[in-house]
Order: structure tokens, then sequence, then C-alpha cells
């Protein structure tokens, strides 16, 4: 009895989140998604251990007195080094860092895009929703990548943050137009009559009652979001475009190549190419299951009961 | 029923594609004359073959076969040999003349090479203004040809350079070149109507001469009949050619081509190799790894038309910060030697060793410190300098110059990791040897043309990281790169070095003809230079090569490589 009274002053949130992780949890697909990214982001935290063990552990200007090429593993360099003697492994580590950075800034930005334009054409309707969907429609076309391309080559290396803001303009209209499309069901609901009639603002409306019952939707659209920003970062600083003050996998995979190594220091072409696709892997599976928790019509028999 | 169908025209399809691959292969010649062809895989095929447009590497490739010029460069010592000329030039200093005795040679098409067709080049060159061969061909006042087998030329000054550089231009027909060159003139941009002009066989009097091109797979020269080489012996070498042709391969990545001559399927990849692929094709016993010194300046340039890099110890302090150790050593894996002047060592006859080695045996901290004291001397301040009180060095925070301004931030221009990873790699290193010290630098990797753009169109730009990978042997270009009339938009002038002292001996050195003299002017322009800095010298990488043995022999090494027209000249099949 005291357990159900101390269960009912939970808040509503709460409650809401508890029984969403259970269904989530019980999703093979979310637990290993969760444990990955676990993995991943205790990669990330613990990237900036080994430059202060050693200054020849930084990933950037960090080499080994003693080592003047590319040697494998060893204990005094995990995953071996590269071709002028840095630590892979401290690389390993600082590309967690970026991918983690890249990822969620971009998919934030671009969720942040998504769902305020989505929000405004669906609840707008009319003008502001052809031309908001239109311009949706010009953007969605554009092969992100080869812009991208484009404005390096023109414009000369684009710095990290750069490319993060471009992917995030590139990335938003297809989240807004399922956030519109979500705003034109709530909008047709009893509680926006009422709170219309009540004398709401639109800002109000828009903010007060329609964003909280979208935001699951785009919480779940920024998984998928993080992958695609995270691979074109990696493609991108493969084909030689990406930030070079920065140590990411992708920036990884490029040395290996450009040096002449890609087939013979497997110990430095691996790592990355896993964890590239592994932290993309998580990231999907966690949407997935999200997905599950979001769309009852997706939940298998006992756990919709 | 309709998914069987689809997929057996799916299978059909790649049937089709498959059978499109093999037909392209197939096609590919492997013999001409009777004799087998040589296939050289190149990454890119030519821009042009337009030869007064083409100045990138992989037309000059396949150009440098066709169009010959009067004189040349022999492999073993590089002295100048008559190739198209008969005999040495006859100087005349009363009339500042030289004359020019012509062999006995043919066009690819069968017609013979006169007199005229060497001047008509240099008139076209001079009345076009022809960048790239302006500057060889500006001085020539008068051109004479009083036999179809002599030409005359006279000077407006003596110009040292006159051998070197203007006898090595390439000459062209001129009942090839005539027609355009009369449309041209007609026409309001009349260098631009020359430079477009689209050239399909080009007419030269090469060893090869273009027989077909297929965009995107090959490009096959097969043998002149006509060659003027054949058969004799010019500078003790016999000259074939002994191949039927060569077949340029085009793969567009280095790995694709090293895979390809691993299988056989080419005999050379004309491009230098990273130091990455050498071990793995040393174990190959039918590929040779060859190693030739370049005749290349990598360095690094600032602009000096502005602020800080208009501080001569702004950029010493620079220069001690860099580890040209770690270049060499790290970054090019031991292929190439340090640079302290802007003359490569190899050039043993113009090198200037005496000058000052600014980061010469010192360490990091060491660096670091003598960087400070000059700076500090002159007058820059830090928020947070990077030698504490107790002498111990730290991170610099917040340089400022000496007017008190906080230094902005600048970066460094570097081509991108794709078309040179060496250069890309220097950049980021030296942004980051200069941010110990609290400059607020950052290397930026752009497109090779735009970066030229940048740097020599529009000039706007804080310093960069180039390089010359084919200097010449003569040493005008120390002038013409730091000479103040050169500091124009796309002048050879990059840095805006401009120093009055510098410009006086520079023109006396290119005037000078007594060969002792000049090299004594030529060590006080690189004395000057390396003391003002407008360019840091840093490396000159070494090339290597790979070729593979089992089909031809003969290979001639050069300075800039096994790539060479001796080599094509006298390779045998085994």
């Amino acid at each position: 009895m005291k357990g159900d009274k101390e269960i009912r002053h939970r808040p509503h949130w709460f409650e809401q989140f508890l029984e969403g992780w259970s269904v989530f949890w019980q999703n093979p697909l979310g637990k290993i998604g969760v444990t990955l990214l676990g993995i991943f982001a205790l990669m990330a935290f613990s990237s900036f251990i080994p430059p202060l063990v050693n200054p020849m552990y930084h990933p950037m200007t960090g080499v080994d007195p003693e080592i003047y090429s590319s040697v494998g593993p060893s204990a005094r360099h995990w995953l071996g080094t590269d071709f002028m003697g840095r630590d892979i492994f401290s690389q390993l580590l600082a590309g967690a860092r970026i991918a983690f950075m890249v990822g969620v800034s971009a998919a934030f930005m671009s969720i942040f895009l998504g769902t305020a334009f989505g929000m405004i054409a669906g609840y707008m309707g009319g003008f502001v929703d052809t031309l908001l969907m239109r311009l949706a429609d010009v953007i969605m076309v554009l092969p992100t990548l080869l812009v991208v391309l484009i404005l390096a080559s023109l414009f000369g290396q684009l710095n990290i943050w750069t490319i993060v803001l471009i992917i995030a303009l590139f990335r938003w209209p297809g989240v807004s137009r399922v956030i519109r499309s979500q705003a034109l069901t709530l909008k047709q609901r009893p509680f926006i009559e009422a709170a219309r009639v009540a004398g709401a603002s639109h800002i109000r409306i828009i903010f007060r009652h329609i964003m909280p019952n979208v935001l699951p939707l785009a919480f779940l659209y920024m998984t998928f979001r993080v992958t695609a920003a995270i691979i074109i970062e990696a493609a991108l600083a493969f084909l030689g475009f990406g930030d070079p003050g920065t140590v990411s996998w992708g920036m990884m995979l490029q040395w290996v190549w450009k040096t002449g190594h890609m087939f013979k220091a497997l110990y430095w072409l691996l790592p990355p190419g896993i964890c590239i696709s592994l932290i993309t892997l998580s990231f999907y599976m966690i949407g997935r299951a999200m997905d599950e928790v979001l769309d009852p019509r997706l939940r298998r028999e006992e756990t919709a009961r | 029923m309709g998914y069987g169908s689809s997929r057996s025209f799916s299978g059909c399809g790649f049937l089709r594609f498959a059978l499109i691959i093999l037909v392209v292969f197939l096609a590919l010649p492997a013999m001409s004359n009777g004799a087998p062809l040589l296939k050289v895989g190149v990454l890119e095929e030519p821009k042009s073959l337009n030869i007064w447009l083409a100045s990138d590497a992989w037309s000059s490739r396949v150009l440098s076969e066709i169009y010959q010029p009067l004189f040349t460069r022999e492999p073993s010592k590089l002295a100048l040999v008559p190739w198209l000329a008969e005999k040495d030039p006859v100087y005349d200093p009363a009339n500042l003349s030289y004359t020019i005795y012509l062999r006995e040679a043919k066009w690819s098409d069968g017609t013979p090479f006169t007199s005229s067709d060497v001047a008509f080049t240099a008139r076209l060159v001079k009345e076009f203004r022809v960048p790239r061969f302006l500057s060889n061909w500006s001085f020539v006042k008068e051109i004479a040809t009083p036999d179809p087998r002599t030409v005359i030329f006279y000077l407006e000054e003596p110009m040292a350079t006159f051998l070197t550089r203007t006898l090595t231009t390439p000459i062209v027909q001129e009942k090839q070149w005539k027609p355009i060159v009369e449309y041209a003139r007609k026409k309001e941009k009349s260098l631009a109507a020359l430079l477009n002009q689209k050239v399909d066989y080009p007419v030269g009097t090469g060893p090869f001469r273009l027989k077909e091109w297929r965009q995107g797979a090959y490009i096959f020269l097969e043998t002149n009949p006509n060659f003027f080489g054949t058969g004799k012996r010019i500078a003790g070498r016999d000259l074939g050619p002994f191949i039927g042709g060569i077949v340029f391969k085009n793969y567009g990545t280095s790995d694709a081509a090293i895979l390809d001559l691993k299988k056989g399927s080419i005999d050379i990849f004309w491009w230098g190799l990273q130091a990455g692929y050498v071990d793995d094709l040393q174990k190959d016993k039918n590929i040779r790894i060859i190693t030739n010194e370049k005749s290349g300046l990598y360095y690094m340039g600032f602009n000096l038309r502005k602020a800080p890099f208009n501080d001569k110890a702004l950029r010493k302090s620079v220069a001690t910060l860099i580890d040209k150790d770690f270049i060499v050593d790290r970054i090019l894996q031991g292929f190439g030697v340090k640079m302290d002047t802007v003359v490569p060592p190899a050039n043993r006859l113009w090198c200037c060793t005496e000058v000052e080695k600014y980061c010469e045996g010192l360490n990091k901290e060491q660096r670091i410190k003598k960087a400070f004291g000059i700076l500090s001397e002159a007058g820059y301040k830090w928020d947070e300098p990077p030698v504490d009180g107790s002498g111990k060095v730290v991170k610099g925070k917040g340089i400022r110059l000496p007017d008190g301004t906080p230094m902005a931030a600048f970066t460094i221009l570097t081509p991108p990791a794709d078309y040179d990873p060496q250069r890309a790699m220097v950049g980021t290193m030296v942004q980051e040897w200069l941010r110990e010290i609290g400059m607020p630098a950052s290397a930026k990797p752009m497109a090779f043309g735009s970066l030229t753009e940048q740097v020599k169109g529009r000039r706007d730009f804080d310093a960069f990281v180039l390089g010359y990978g084919k200097l010449s042997l003569d040493p005008d270009y120390v002038r013409n790169f730091f000479v103040s009339a050169n500091d124009k938009p796309q002048g050879w002038n990059m840095s805006g070095y401009n120093n009055k002292e510098f410009d006086r001996v520079a023109e006396q050195s290119v005037k000078e003809m007594d060969l002792e003299k000049r090299r004594e002017l030529v060590m006080q322009m690189q004395r000057m230079v390396v003391d003002d800095l407008p360019y840091i010298p840093l490396y000159n990488p070494m090339l290597l090569e790979a070729v593979r043995t089992d089909r031809f022999t003969g290979w001639v090494s050069m300075v800039e490589g096994v790539g060479n027209t001796w080599s094509f000249c006298e390779l045998k099949p085994r």
C-alpha cells in the first residue's frame, strides 16, 4: 500500500519514462545498442587520459621518440603506431570524442530546425506551409556529401564546426516532414481547439501544446540523424576534406590510405573502420528500440499487454 | 514468373556489363610494328594536348614524348646536349648572337623540320606573350633563318639563361600552328583563343606520336618512324626506340595502379610512391624500386605585404620553431633531405651551404626558448609567456604584437592530403608547433587550383606550404621568386618580397656570363633570402618509383626519375 502511494507521488513524466524504459530494455536491440553506446561514451571520456600519462600519447602531435614508422601492437602501443610513430589507441579514443561531438551536435541542430519548421508549417498551414515544405523539398533532394565536397574544394578545408553546421542545415527536411504531419493531426484535436478558444496565442499553442506531443518523435529521429552525421564526417575526412586539425576516425582511415599502409597495416585500418560501423549501428539500434516505445503498434504481443 | 524473369534480366545486364569491361581490356593495344608496348600507369588524363596551355604534370608527361627542344639534358651529368640542334651553339659576343645548326629531322607527319619552324615557335611565344615561356624569350630581339638548317638568335642583352631555359623550349610545327595563329590573331582575346584551341593530333619530332586517345581509359603513343634519333648515338647513348609504343593507362588512385603493377598489367607507375608502399613492393622480385633525387624545393612562404608577417623577427621565430628533422625523419619517412636554402643541396654548383640554420640541432624546449628570445627582443608580449619566470617551458597564451594588439588568427594554406599528404601533414604539424608558443595558427588544406589562385592571383593569404618539384638546374629561379618586379598578380614572387639590394644583385646575376662571378652573386642572393626569410626552405623529397623488370630492361635514372625520354628511347624488350 505504502509503495503504491509512493509511486503515485512520482511525477507523471517520470512514470512515463519508466514505462518506456521497460519496453525499451526488453527489446534486445535496445539493450545491445545502449551497451555499445556506453562503451563508446567511456572511450570518449577516457580520451583525455593518455596525453596525461605521457606526452607521446598525444593523438595529434605526440610521437614515440624511438619509433619512426608504423609498427604493430605492443605493450607500449596497444594498437601499434601510425606512419610517423603516433599511438593509434589514443587516436582511436580521441576519434570517439569527435564522433560524439559531430554526431550529437549535428543531429541536435537538425532536429531543432526540423521540429521548428515542421510545427510551424503544420500548425499555420496555407502559404507558410507551402513555402516551408517546398524549401524542404529543395534541400531534401540535394546530395549532402556532394555539396560539402564542392564547398570544401571551393573554400579550402572546412573547420569541424562548419562541417557540423552544414550537415545540420542539410538534414532537417526529413524530420520536418514527419513533425508537420504530426502537427497536422494534433491541430484538429479538441485540446488545441480549447486552447485557442481560451485565447492562447499561436506561439503559446505551438510551444506549450504541440511541442510536448511531437518531441518524442523528434528524439527518435535524432538517433537516425546521428548516424548520418557521423558517416558523412567520416566520408569527408576519408576523402581528404575533413578538418586536418582533428583526429577523427575518418581522418585515421585517410592517413592509412594515403600513406600506403592500406593493405599491410590491418592493426591501423580495422579499428577506426570497426568503430565507425559499431557506433552507427548502436545509434540505429537505439532508434529502432525507441520506435517501439513510441509506436505501440510495433510492439510484440507480450510487450503490448 | 515475373520475379524470375526480372532476375534473368538483371543477370543478362550483368553479363553485358562484364562483356563491355572485357572488351575494353582486350582492346588495350599490346603490340605495335612487331615490338611490345610499354604500359605506363598514370593517375590522371592530360588536361590538354595544346602545348601552350598544358602545364599540369599529366599533360607534360604525354607531350614531352611528342614535342622536342633544340637542346636537352643528358642523364648522367645533366649537361646540355644538342637534341634537335646538330652541335653546340656558336656565340658571337660582338653581335650578341647565337647561331644554331639544326639536325636533319622530320616531323611525325613526314614533312621536314626546318629553321622556319624554330623561328615560328619563338615568334609565337613573343607575339602572344605565352605566360609559361615568355620570360625565356622576351630578351630575344630578332631571329634570322639564313638557310633551312641555320637559326641565328640576336639578344637584347647578355642572358645567362638563354642556353639553359630558352633553347630547351619545345618546338612546334609551323604547318600545324599557322592556321591556329592566324585565327587567334583575329580574336579580341588572342592569347585565350590560342590557349583554348583544341589540338587532337599534335605533330612533333619526338620518338612517339599520338595514335589513339580513348577518353577515360588510355592514351596510345606509337613509335614515330620519322624520329631523328633512331639508330643514332647521342650523348654516348644508342637511341631506339626499341619498343612499339607507350600506352598510358589512367588509374585515378595510387592503390589501383600499384595493384596492377604487382599483377604485371603495367610496367611502370609514373608517379612518386609514398614510403608506405616500398616494403611490400620490394618483396616482389620482378619489381625494382628506384630512388632519385628531385630538383625540388618545398617551403613555407609568408605574405610579407601585411602584418604580422611583414616582421622579420616573427618569420625568424617561425623558422626556429619548425623541426625539420621531424619532417624529414617522420613525415617523409627518411626519403628526403632537409633544406637550409632555396637551392636543393643536390645542385652542388649553385647551393649555398654557408647560411644560417635556424633550428639545427635544437630540441623542442630549446627551440621554444630561442623563438621566445627572438620575439621578446622584438617587443612581442604574452598574457601567459611560453617560458615562465623559472625558465620552464609552458603553453604560451595571448601573444601580442609589438604595438600591443593581440595577434590575429592566421591560416597556413597547404595542398589537400589527397594531392600531397606530406605537405598537408607538414602544415598540420607547423600549426601545432606554432600554437605551443601561443601563435593562433591553423592549417588549412585547400584544393590546389583554389590555393594557387588565392596565393598567386588574389594574393590574399597569411602563409602557405608549397613546393616546386621540378626546378631547373639553372638557379635563375632564385631571382624569379624574389625579385620585386615579379610581385604582381600571377607573378612568381608570391611572398611580395621587396629588397632593393636583392633586386640589384639579381639583375646583375642574370647578365653575368662568367660562371664563377655569377656563382658568387647567386650565393649572395641565397644568403639574403635566408636572412630575410620570405620563404622558409623545408625539405627536398626523394622520388621513389617502381618499375617492373620482367618485360623490359634499360631504365635510365635521372634527377627527375626514370620516366624520361632517354628511358623510353633506350628500353629494350627482354
